[in-house]
C-alpha cells in the first residue's frame, strides 16, 4: 500500500467522477452496517428481556452449601482380594443443608470484580395460616436492601413496602393474597419445618408478573426466617448477581472452585432459555454475515468495472512510471472509502432507527407506560461493525486493484 | 541551445535484438539494433508495418526488455534495473505520446497534462504547473484548461498528449505514431507543435510516423526494414 498524493487524488476523482455507481455502493454498505447494528441492537436487548424476565426472579447464580452424598464402602471401586461387605441400604433423612460461616465468605463475594450484588438467603418450606385456612409456602428470609437488587420486588409493590420490612413484617405476592383474601396490616401465623411457629403482619404485596414469586413466596426478614426454619445464624443459600448475566455458567464454576459451596446459575437452571436464545443468535449472525459479504461483493463488482473501464487509463500511468504498488493502492483506497462512507451514512441511521423504537411505548404490567423494546446501543457494536465494513471493503477491493497493478502498458499500447 | 551532434548521448542501443516468444513460437522481430540519439535531436524512425518500430520504441521507453544488447540512457546502463527502477527511470527520464491519447476522463485538461507531475508529487506539480499553463497556451489550448478530455476535438486532445510527455522535464520523449490517428490538418498542428516544443525547451524525440512528409522533416530518420536498420541518415544538416 502506497498512500500518495497521486494515488488519494486519482481514488477520490474516480469515486466523485463515477458519483452513481459509488453512491449505489455505499448505500449497499450502508445498509448491512445499518443491519448489522439494527439487529444486533434489538435482538440483544430482547435477548436481555428474556434473561431478565427469567433471572428477574432468581439470582444469577446461587451458592448452596456443598453437597456430600455419602458413598457406601462397597460402592469403592472393587479389586481382586478386596474385602466383601455385607448390609443393606439405609435412606438417611437429609436435614436442611444451611451455611454456618456465611459472614467470612461475603467480603470475598463482595470484592469480586464480576459480582454486582451478594445476598444471603435463608429459605424454606412453611406453612401460612389464616384463620382455619392453611396454605403451604416458601418462606424466604433477606436483607431486603440486598435481595431487593436481585429480585425487584420494591418496585413491583401494590401496596405497603419492601425495603423497610422490620422484624413482624411478611411481604407477600398479590396472588396469594388474592387467593387468600389477604390485605395490608392483616395478622397471619407461620409455622416452620420443625415446628416453630410466628406471628407476622402483611407489610406489602407485590406483582412481578412471575408465577413463581407472586404465589406461593412471602418474604420476611433474614432473623425472622433464621427462627421460622430453625437455623440458628445460619443461612440456606447465598443470591448473587453478576455484571454480564452471559458469563453466569464461568462464574458460577470459578466460584465453585474457591469457594466450599455449590454454585448453581440460572444457565444451569434454564437450559433450553440459554439454547434458545443462542441457536437465535446463529440465526442472527448468519444473516448479517450474508449482508455484508453481499456488501464486499458489491464494493469488488463496481471496482472490477472500474477497473475493466479503465484499462488503457491504467496502462498508460504505468508507463508514465506509476509503480503497480501505487496502482493498487488506487483500488484499495477506493474499496476502503467506499466503506467508511457506507459506515459513515449506515451507523448513523442505524442509531436513529434504533432511537425511535426506544421511544416506542405501550402498557406494561399493571398499566404503566414502558418501553417496549429494551434498547442499548453498545459503542464498542458501532465500532466492531465499521471495522467489519471496512475490512470487507479493503478486502474485496483486492482483487481487482492486484489485476490493475499487474496491467502491462505495452498490451495497451499495442491496442489489445 | 544543443541541437545536433555534440554532447553525450541521451539514449543509446548496442546490437539490441527482440524475439518474442509466445505458446513455444519465436518471433525475432529486431536484429542487431544498435543507434544513438543526441541531446536536442529529433529523429523520426519510420518503416513498413510490422518491421518492428514500436518493438524498438518499447525497448527504448524501458516497457520492454531487449533480448540482447544494451541500452544506456544518459550514459546509465537500464537493463539491470528491476520493474521499480525501471518506473522510476520512466516517470524522471523518459515522455510518451501514444497514438492514442489516453487522457484520464476524470481529470480536466490541465490536471491531465499535469499527470506525469502529480506522479511525481505535490511539490513538483506546483513547481511546474505555470510552466504546463504556458505550453497549452502555446498549442492553443490556453481557454480549454478546465475542460474535460471528451470536450475535445481529437485533434485538441493530442496536443494535450503532447505537452503532458513534457510534465516531466524529460530527457527524452517517445512518440509512436502520434499523429496516425488524425486527420491529415489536424496532424500537421499537432506535428509542427512538437517541433516547435522541442525546439523551445531543447527536449530529445524519437518519433515513429507513416508520413514521409513529417520524416523529412526531421533531423534524423532512421529507416528500418524486417527488424533491422537500413538507413540513419540525417536529413536536414544544422
Ligand atoms: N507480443 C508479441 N508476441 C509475438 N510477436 C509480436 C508481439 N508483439 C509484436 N509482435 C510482432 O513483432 C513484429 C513487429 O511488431 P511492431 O508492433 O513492432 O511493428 P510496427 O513496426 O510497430 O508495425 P506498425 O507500423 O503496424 O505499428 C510484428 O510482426 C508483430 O506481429
Ligand atoms: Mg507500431
Amino acid at each position: 500500500m502506497k498512500l500518495s498524493f497521486f494515488t488519494l487524488s486519482v481514488a477520490l476523482r474516480h469515486l466523485r467522477y463515477g458519483v452513481g455507481q459509488s453512491l449505489l455502493t455505499i448505500g449497499v454498505v450502508a445498509i448491512s452496517v445499518l443491519l448489522i447494528v439494527y439487529l444486533r441492537t434489538t435482538i440483544g436487548g430482547t435477548q436481555r428481556s428474556i434473561v431478565g424476565n427469567v433471572t428477574g426472579s432468581i439470582p444469577h447464580i446461587v451458592l448452596e452449601p456443598a453437597e456430600r452424598t455419602p458413598v457406601g464402602a462397597w460402592r469403592l471401586p472393587a479389586g481382586p482380594g478386596a474385602p466383601l461387605y455385607v448390609g443393606e441400604t439405609v435412606n438417611l433423612p437429609r436435614g436442611i443443608d444451611s451455611i454456618d460461616d456465611w459472614r467470612q465468605w461475603l467480603p470475598a463475594l463482595e470484592a469480586d470484580p464480576e459480582i454486582t450484588v451478594v445476598s444471603p438467603v435463608a429459605t424454606g418450606n412453611a406453612f401460612l395460616f389464616r384463620g382455619a385456612r392453611r396454605e403451604s409456602v416458601r418462606a424466604t428470609g433477606v436483607l431486603a436492601e440486598r435481595h431487593d437488587r436481585i429480585v425487584s420486588v420494591e418496585e413491583n409493590l401494590l401496596e405497603g413496602n419492601f425495603l423497610q420490612m422490620v422484624t413482624g413484617d411478611v411481604v407477600i405476592g398479590t396472588r396469594l393474597a388474592r387467593d387468600f383474601g389477604i390485605r395490608m396490616r392483616d395478622k397471619l401465623r407461620l409455622i416452620g419445618p420443625g415446628g416453630q411457629a410466628l406471628s407476622v403482619t402483611v407489610a406489602g404485596i407485590y406483582e412481578t408478573g412471575s408465577g413463581q414469586l407472586d404465589d406461593g413466596q412471602v418474604f420476611l426478614t433474614l432473623r425472622d426466617a433464621q427462627s421460622l426454619l430453625e437455623l440458628g445464624s445460619a443461612i440456606s443459600s447465598i443470591g448473587v448477581r453478576i455484571r454480564d448475566f452471559y458469563q453466569a455458567e464461568v462464574t458460577a464454576r470459578a466460584l465453585a472452585v474457591s469457594m466450599p459451596f455449590r454454585a448453581r446459575s440460572w444457565i444451569e437452571d434454564n437450559p433450553n432459555v440459554f439454547r434458545t436464545l443462542g441457536a437465535q443468535d446463529q440465526t442472527i449472525n448468519m444473516v448479517l454475515i450474508s449482508t455484508i459479504v453481499a456488501a464486499g461483493f458489491g464494493i469488488a463488482s463496481i471496482l472490477i468495472m472500474s477497473v475493466t473501464g479503465k484499462y488503457r487509463e491504467i496502462g498508460i500511468l504505468k508507463a508514465m512510471g506509476a509503480t503497480p504498488v501505487e496502482i493498487q493502492s488506487i483500488f484499495v483506497v477506493e474499496g476502503f472509502l467506499l466503506a467508511l462512507l457506507g459506515c459513515a451514512v449506515g451507523i448513523p441511521a442505524g442509531i436513529g432507527m434504533l432511537e425511535m423504537l426506544s421511544n416506542v411505548r405501550a402498557p406494561g404490567p399493571g398499566g404503566r407506560l414502558t418501553p417496549v423494546f429494551n434498547i442499548q446501543i453498545d459503542p464498542w457494536l458501532l465500532a466492531g461493525a465499521a471495522g467489519v465494513a471496512i475490512t470487507v471493503g479493503v478486502v474485496a477491493a483486492f482483487f481487482p486493484a492486484r489485476r490493475a497493478g499487474g496491467i502491462d502498458p505495452m498490451q495497451v499500447i499495442r491496442g489489445s | 541551445m544543443q541541437r545536433t551532434g555534440n554532447g553525450p548521448p541521451v539514449i543509446e542501443l548496442a546490437g539490441v535484438s527482440k524475439t518474442y516468444v509466445s505458446a513455444g513460437v519465436e518471433t525475432p522481430v529486431l536484429f542487431d539494433v544498435s543507434f544513438r540519439v543526441n541531446c536536442g535531436e529529433f529523429v523520426a524512425i519510420v518503416g513498413g508495418s510490422g518491421s518492428g518500430k514500436t518493438t524498438l520504441l518499447n525497448i527504448m521507453g524501458l516497457l520492454d526488455r531487449p533480448s540482447a544488447g544494451k541500452v544506456h540512457i544518459a550514459g546509465d546502463e537500464v537493463g539491470n534495473l528491476d520493474e521499480l527502477g525501471r518506473a522510476g527511470m520512466r516517470r524522471d527520464r523518459l515522455g510518451f505520446i501514444f497514438q492514442f491519447h489516453y487522457l484520464l476522463p476524470e481529470f480536466d485538461v490541465l490536471e491531465n497534462a499535469l499527470m506525469p507531475c502529480r506522479i511525481k508529487g505535490p511539490a513538483f506539480q506546483a513547481g511546474q504547473e505555470r510552466r504546463m499553463r504556458d505550453l497549452l497556451d502555446l498549442v492553443g489550448l490556453g481557454d480549454k484548461l478546465k475542460n474535460r478530455p471528451a470536450q475535445l476535438s481529437g485533434g485538441q486532445q493530442q496536443r494535450v498528449a503532447v505537452v503532458r510527455s513534457l510534465a516531466n522535464n524529460p530527457a527524452l520523449v517517445l512518440a509512436d505514431e502520434p499523429t496516425g490517428n488524425l486527420d491529415t490538418r489536424s496532424g500537421r498542428v499537432v506535428f509542427d507543435l512538437m517541433r516547435t516544443l522541442a525546439r523551445e525547451s531543447g527536449t530529445t524525440f524519437v518519433m515513429v510516423t507513416h508520413d514521409d512528409d513529417f520524416a523529412l522533416e526531421a533531423d534524423r530518420v532512421i529507416r528500418i526494414r524486417d527488424g533491422r536498420i537500413e538507413d540513419s541518415a540525417r536529413t536536414i544538416q544544422p
